[in-house]
């Protein structure tokens, strides 16, 4: 049986450059079985398809911004993502346990993650994303930094049982591609195909389940 | 000379895909762009294990061999094109076989939606001028190039139901 495939971070219009309706039937057709909206902060909207997870991928420029900006998106959408990059940002979105997925926090000057960092997020239950855009928008010195930082964090994040998802961080339907080549590029990681499989099915299942949850003790 | 035996002979898999452009693409440049992403994944010798051939390309979708071990390593190569000749294009690995013609029976039998050229003024959700459509998907020029210039692609895409006025 097919798992259930979910790419969990994709930019809809307006901030990327298709509509929710128009990335989740490109979507439908690779083989995914949903999709979830994560728009940076700056562009968030309500500009949504009833079949899409709603999300937030939260953009801020210090620790107390973050904090504030997860205190007012947690109660109004499901999926709560970080923007990462910035080592301190990394470390307080682990710290936080209504933050879901901490995304490419491999965009600093270093892997982003250590020991420390993923041995939080694991308490926390917060999952390491790995966006794989930078596949086929980056150029070659760009592509092998990044590769090499997130094969750190993939180690890891292994070592210390922190879930894992995989998401294509699509601007556009140019930018989805299907769960099978998602696997193939995930497999220039270590990462076997049991395990690639589990970072796009149960791994966001997860996510969304654990919202639907918190949802549930909020009312 | 005297052909190998079969026993002595590798052993293909032929990668069945399809493509996704923004302007319809020449099979030359795709042709030198997979070995381009691949020389640039895996390098020459990566490349030389790979053994990769073009075997067909229509316009649409196409047909790539590779040595049977490294089926993986073909589909993330297709999956890391991103762009060919500054034009956006998405290439879709639909199937894997181990002959040309199970692969076109099997996976390459795809009913072709018709692009149709349209020319209306919108205003939902972005003002412009929709000039595509293909299936349920249309594609509009904005007047204002900032998404379009984000997402590095050329048109904002929506679908039939965006817009209830194109129909």
């Amino acid at each position: 049986m097919m798992p259930d495939y979910v790419d969990i971070s994709v930019h809809a219009f307006p901030e990327g450059a298709d509509t929710p309706k128009r990335l989740n039937l490109v979507a439908r057709s690779l083989g995914f079985t949903a999709i979830g909206l994560t728009a940076h902060s700056p562009y968030w909207s309500q500009f949504s398809d009833s079949n899409a997870i709603s999300g937030i991928e939260i953009v801020a420029h210090s620790v107390r911004d973050l904090r504030k900006k997860i205190a007012f998106f947690s109660d109004t959408v499901a999926v709560i993502s970080v923007h990462g990059g910035d080592e301190q940002i990394n470390r307080a979105a682990c710290t936080d346990d209504r933050v879901d997925l901490l995304m490419h926090p491999e965009r600093g000057k270093r892997g982003g993650l250590n020991q420390v960092t993923a041995k939080i997020a694991e308490k926390n239950g917060v999952a390491l994303g790995l966006s794989f855009g930078y596949f086929w928008k980056t150029g070659q010195v760009a592509r092998s930094r990044m590769l090499a930082f997130q094969h750190q964090n993939v180690v890891l994040c292994q070592k210390f049982g922190v879930p894992i998802v995989i998401t294509s961080d699509a601007y556009s339907h140019f930018d989805l591609r299907a769960p099978r080549q998602l696997k193939a590029l995930a497999r220039l990681l270590p990462l076997e195909d049991t395990e690639a499989t589990a970072a796009l099915s149960s791994a966001p299942r997860n996510i969304i389940k654990r919202s639907a949850q918190k949802e549930e003790e909020r009312a | 000379m005297k052909p190998l035996r079969p026993t002595l002979r590798d052993s293909f898999r032929y990668v069945a895909f399809t493509l996704n452009s923004e302007e319809p693409v020449r099979t030359r440049d795709l042709q030198a762009e997979i070995f381009d992403a691949a020389k640039s994944l895996f390098g020459d010798v990566g490349v030389s294990k790979l053994g990769i051939k073009f075997v067909m390309f229509d316009g649409t979708k196409g047909l790539v061999r590779c040595r049977y071990q490294h089926v993986s390593e073909l589909q993330a190569t297709l999956a890391s094109i991103g762009k060919i000749e500054n034009n956006r294009v998405g290439v879709t690995v639909v199937g894997t076989s181990g002959t040309i013609k199970a692969a076109i029976e099997k996976y390459l039998q795809i009913d072709e939606k018709i692009r149709r050229i349209i020319s209306s003024y919108v205003t939902v959700p972005v003002s412009g001028k929709a000039v595509r459509m293909r299936g349920k998907e249309i594609d509009i020029i904005p007047e204002d190039r900032e998404i379009v210039d984000r997402a590095d692609v050329r048109f904002i895409g929506i679908t039939i139901d965006d817009n209830e006025r194109l129909i």
